[in-house]
């Protein structure tokens, strides 16, 4: 079954134009493609925080329009390109990001769970404002983890890694989601990544 | 005690602008160049208050509801135009909304302050205008100040407002904290200006009544109740502009920012 799908109508901003796609649930889906292609407009799209300009995407068969576009945002969870983590610790950062949400932050023992998960084994009290680009991004991806939607999208994730980290965040990742029943869609530069990781891939600006 | 205040004249009313020489003297020193400001800003000044004078002194000697209207509608307009010039990029709704909550503010403030407090009549020229001329201002400077603060905040942080977004939580409680940064800095000066009071400065009322053979004792009351109208008038504009404002910056439906 497929998890997204969207037709050929697709357009974004009138200009850029999607080829039809079809993304299946539980896997890990690699969108690439050169720069300007679209990528990041359609993980916005598929969150629905940016409107397409033409054309419909379903989730799960139901067009996104219809879903109550709040729960629907907590259930396909996009994880921007850009970190914002907040000043204070992670533990801190947890419990604001889940406030904005008006829900319960998990656990300590929870946190660390997933901390470890995203390879960032940091201690909770440690502040984020002292933590490298990497490990802010890592931090920022396991608060998002942490709510297990049923969709991750990921923009970019290892922008700020090197490829020895980035593959073992990727391996823990796609164990961890498959377990769990999330599917992972990734806009990703690197090809070495997509090839070893990818159980689909979209390539997108070739054809249109 | 003097019972009236000393008629300026004319010949010796124009030394004051003397001391600009002093102002252009240092300008010239330290290179500041805002010559062309300095002389608009006084020629525009001395232009204005001569033409309201006139006009003043014509309404106070043919006093009508009307001319009160009209001053009050000119007066009201002017700040809320310069509110919204001096915020550019705002959509339609956030101006209507900043027009609405000004006027509104201003004008039940100035209601109660002439009707309740003084007891007159709020078509009475001499009570209406310069208490109305008081309240606008200030709620023109604390409301544009709210609003530019609330505007450059959001600017400045856009991969907040981005990320918490698609983390799904709601405009509202993304918004919320930036409403409330705004409405703190719009109210700041008024408090700051209310705790120095008395002590450095003699304000601007005050001193006016007192120089015209008004008891001091009668001009603290004024200046205590003109203090406080004034602080209400700007919370309450400032409440109005941003806390209805903010809601212009999403839809229900799509919930995007």
């Amino acid at each position: 079954m497929d998890i997204f799908s969207s037709d050929s109508e697709l357009c974004f901003a009138d200009f850029i134009n999607y080829p039809e796609i079809k993304i299946p649930a539980d896997s890990f889906t690699f969108i690439t493609g050169k720069s300007g292609c679209g990528k990041s407009s359609y993980l916005k799209m598929l969150n629905a925080t940016v409107i397409p300009s033409r054309g419909i995407i379903k989730y799960r068969g139901t067009p996104i329009s219809e879903f109550s576009i709040l729960d629907y945002r907590r259930k396909v969870t996009l994880v921007p390109q850009k970190v914002f983590l907040f000043d204070g610790t992670i533990r801190e950062n947890f419990d604001k990001y889940y406030e904005m949400r008006e829900t319960p932050a998990p656990s300590d023992e929870q946190i660390k769970e997933f901390l470890t998960i995203c390879c960032a084994d940091f201690p909770i009290d440690a502040n984020c404002t002292s933590l490298s680009g990497g490990e802010q991004q890592r931090v920022f991806l396991s608060i998002f983890l942490s709510c297990k939607p049923d969709a991750l999208l990921l923009d970019e994730p290892t922008a700020a890694l090197d490829e020895k980290n980035a593959h073992s965040l990727f391996s823990s990742l796609k164990e961890f989601c498959s377990q769990n029943k999330i599917t992972l869609v990734c806009v990703c530069h690197s090809r070495e990544l997509a090839d070893e990781f990818a159980e689909y891939e979209i390539r997108l600006g070739e054809n249109s | 005690m003097n019972s009236g205040i000393i008629e300026l004249q004319l010949w010796q009313f124009s030394l004051i602008y003397l001391l600009l020489i002093v102002v252009i003297l240092i300008m010239k020193k330290c290179r500041i160049n805002q010559m062309k400001l300095l002389i608009l800003a006084s020629v525009k000044m001395t232009v204005q208050l001569i033409l309201s004078g006139l006009i003043l002194t014509y309404i106070f000697k043919n006093p009508h509801p009307i001319f009160v209207i009209c001053y009050l509608l000119v007066m009201i307009s002017f700040s809320i135009h310069r509110v919204i010039s001096k915020n550019k990029g705002l959509n339609r709704k956030f101006k209507v909304v900043i027009g609405a909550s000004v006027a509104s503010s201003g004008l039940l403030v100035l209601i109660f302050f002439i009707c309740a407090v003084v007891g007159e009549n709020i078509f009475n020229p001499q009570y209406a205008i310069p208490i109305s001329g008081m309240i606008m201002g200030n709620t023109m400077t604390g409301v544009s100040l709210g609003v530019k603060t609330f505007r450059e905040s959001l600017d400045g942080q856009k991969d907040k407002i981005n990320a918490l977004l698609c983390f799904g939580a709601s405009p509202q409680k993304i918004l919320m904290p930036f409403v409330r940064q705004a409405l703190e800095t719009a109210m700041l000066p008024t408090l700051n200006s209310m705790i120095g009071m008395g002590i450095v400065s003699l304000p601007g009322m005050m001193t006016g009544q007192i120089l015209s053979g008004t008891l001091p004792t009668t001009a603290i009351l004024y200046q205590i109740a003109i203090m406080i109208a004034i602080c209400t008038a700007v919370t309450g504009a400032s409440f109005g502009a941003l806390y209805f404002g903010y809601k212009t910056l999403f839809d229900k439906k799509t919930q995007i920012i």
